[in-house]
């Protein structure tokens, strides 16, 4: 089955090509061309992923995005203004899941989707990580902490997983990136950092199994 | 501190030191002449004695003037003098040569009885009669506060004229300092710095100028915010386009059969972007004043008319109609290019947004000083709150989404009417729909 994906934005044209390049490669996609009805469908839940414009009228993208995480975890992207830092970071602290750059090419949005979508995993590590309390299986995209499960967006899901078969050692920013959001990190980008604070605050005491190495990157220790 | 504190402390000091020096010599050089000469004893006592002597040589005789005399300086350590013409003392005393030379002085200076006297003897014989100082240090002269060393004055004197003269300088210069500092804030970009606050209840030059630099600061800080916001809605709107181009451009790519409409779509972004520049540089030069070119004698109604015909083929073709009345020649003075571009905007502007099947209204009418041009459209209208901010640079109403544009002419209008010395102003008719008004001056 295909991914279902909702692209919201108030340019028309724009958004009929899209979706046009999209069904192309293989998604499922909706248009909307408000925040309202984007927040709407993306609550119904017929979707894997959503595609959120910033500027839209009525409703904007962030606030369209601040509506569906009160109750949703649907993986979301936000098509930023280049070089509009603060919507970037104001999104990714709301609990986007990545941005992709407006203007930026179509290739780049599939890469973005295909990085975020939870992905079938093929072979290689079929069974459970667990270090400690912290267990993670990575077909049934799930982990727990202490016996509780924790409520992880698709990309904070990704990092940690990237961080635990990296266990006791220092994973750079760069490393992190490109298999956690398959794609290079941009200079200045401040999203694994967003990422790995969102991660902290939900293991609560399990927070000090991560480290911060200045400079490095990231470090989960083995106990 | 600056040179200009310095300048006025100095200068003051030095004015406040001159005028001390000069009152002092003044007063020092009057207290002189009042003393009279040194060598004579002045004051009533020295005149009574003298009085006395004169006394009691004219009625007595020098025998007996001698006699008093050797009685009386017994007792007292003042000198009384009773000299004859040869300059010699009735008692043989050596009498001082210049309080001798003083008394004549004195006496032929007519003021006699000063504390010298001329007595002139039956016998043709005349005699000086004067007192001498005593020896010895003066007494002081009245009982009262110890008096002061001049090197007391003169010390006190430079300390109080340096503290005014710093208090001034320190005065007039710090609202001085407030303003370099006010300057260099706006030389560095915070704009929003103001220095009426920093002048208190002062009311004088100084503070009319921390006014004018608030007033300076103040119309910059509109200028660069609504630069800023031109500069970045351009940014913003030239994206859209962009972004276009990128999707067109990777369907070409994804698919070899979408080539030819995909650039057809490329080549129609192309030329949009190439008009939005088109327009945003017409309302750059508008916004710089060097639009207006040489101006010419223009009829108003000509232009409307002709602006008219062209939008009625695109009316036309859309379904709806253009009505164009004038009532005569509406002569005015102005750049014909920019009158045209102006009202064809407007024009152009009702035409998109009046519903189908419904009339545009262009009507030009002349007043006592004006030529009036009024374009209404039968369309939705707009909030009243929209009314002047239609004219902004890309702005777009709600009702104007989707509708194609830049939300450019309204705003190289208004600004082309402005160069002519004229109004442009929108207002909901009540009918419905949008009405815009055109005024300009008559030639």
């Amino acid at each position: 089955m295909s991914a279902q994906v909702l692209l919201a934005d108030d340019d028309v044209e724009l958004a009929g090509m899209l979706k046009e390049y999209l069904e192309r490669e293989g998604f499922g996609v909706a248009t909307v061309h408000d925040g309202e009805a984007a927040a709407r469908l993306a609550l119904s839940g017929g979707y894997q992923i959503v595609v959120l414009d910033v500027m839209m009228p009525k409703v904007d993208g962030i606030e369209a995005l601040r509506q569906i995480r009160q109750t949703s975890r649907v993986p979301v992207v936000m098509l930023t203004a280049r070089g509009d830092d603060i919507d970037r970071i104001v999104g990714l602290e709301l609990g986007a899941d990545d941005y992709v750059p407006k203007p930026s090419t179509p290739r780049e949005l599939v890469a973005r989707l295909r990085a975020i979508l939870p992905r079938a995993k093929t072979g290689a590590s079929g069974g459970p990580l667990e270090i400690g309390s912290l267990i993670l299986w990575p077909e049934k995209r799930r982990a727990q902490w202490r016996g509780h499960d924790l409520a992880l967006t698709s990309i904070e899901f990704n990092v940690l997983e990237v961080l635990m078969r990296n266990a006791g050692r220092v994973v750079s920013k760069h490393d992190i990136s490109e298999q956690a959001l398959g794609r290079p990190l941009a200079r200045f980008d401040r999203s694994i950092d967003v990422h790995l604070s969102a991660i902290r605050q939900k293991l609560g005491d399990g927070a000090r199994m991560i480290r911060t190495v200045r400079g490095l990157g990231y470090h989960l220790s083995r106990e | 501190m600056g040179r200009i504190f310095w300048k006025i402390f100095i200068g003051f000091w030095l004015a406040l030191m001159s005028a001390a020096a000069i009152t002092g010599t003044a007063v020092w050089l009057q207290h002189h002449r009042e003393a009279g000469p040194p060598e004579l004893a002045a004051g009533p006592p020295s005149r009574i004695a003298t009085d006395l002597a004169a006394a009691t040589l004219r009625h007595g005789g020098v025998e007996a003037v001698r006699g008093w005399l050797q009685e009386v300086q017994i007792r007292r350590p003042a000198m009384i003098f009773a000299v004859d013409q040869q300059g010699h003392d009735v008692l043989g005393r050596e009498v001082p040569p210049g309080a001798l030379a003083a008394a004549r002085e004195l006496i032929e200076s007519g003021t006699d009885g000063q504390g010298a006297r001329r007595v002139a003897m039956a016998s043709g014989e005349s005699y000086l009669l004067f007192v001498t100082r005593p020896p010895g240090p003066r007494p002081p002269p009245r009982p009262g506060p110890p008096p002061i060393a001049p090197w007391e004055f003169i010390v006190i004197g430079i300390a109080t004229s340096l503290a005014f003269s710093a208090l001034l300088a320190w005065y007039l210069t710090r609202p001085i300092r407030k303003l370099r500092w006010a300057f260099d804030a706006a030389a560095a970009g915070r704009l929003e710095t103001r220095v009426s606050p920093l002048m208190g209840r002062r009311r004088d030059e100084i503070a009319d100028l921390g006014r004018d630099f608030d007033r300076m600061a103040l119309q910059l800080q509109k200028l660069v915010s609504a630069q800023r916001r031109l500069l970045h809605d351009i940014s913003h709107e030239l994206r859209s386009p962009l972004a276009r181009l990128q999707a067109a451009i990777g369907l070409a790519r994804q698919e070899p059969a979408k080539v030819e409409p995909s650039l057809e779509r490329i080549e129609r972004e192309a030329s949009r972007l190439d008009q939005m520049v088109g327009e945003v540089l017409a309302l750059a030069r508008l916004e710089g004043g060097t639009a207006t070119r040489a101006k010419e004698r223009v009829d108003l109604a000509y232009l409307a008319a002709n602006v008219a015909e062209d939008a009625r083929f695109e009316a036309e073709a859309a379904g709806r109609a253009l009505r164009f009345h004038a009532d005569g020649d509406a002569p005015v003075m102005g750049d014909a290019d920019l009158l045209h571009r102006a009202v064809e905007n407007v024009v152009r502007n009702a035409v998109k947004f009046t519903r189908d099947s419904t009339t545009v209204e262009v009507n030009v009418r002349t007043t006592k000083h004006s030529a009036v041009l009024t374009v209404a459209d039968q369309g939705p209208g707009i909030t009243s709150a929209e009314l002047t901010k239609v004219f902004d640079p890309f702005y777009r109403g709600e009702a104007g989404n989707g509708t194609p544009g830049f939300g450019l002419g309204l705003a190289i209008a208004q600004r082309a009417i402005d160069a002519h010395g004229g109004t442009i102003r929108a207002s909901n008719s009540p009918r419905g729909g949008l009405e815009v008004a055109i005024e300009l001056p008559l030639a």
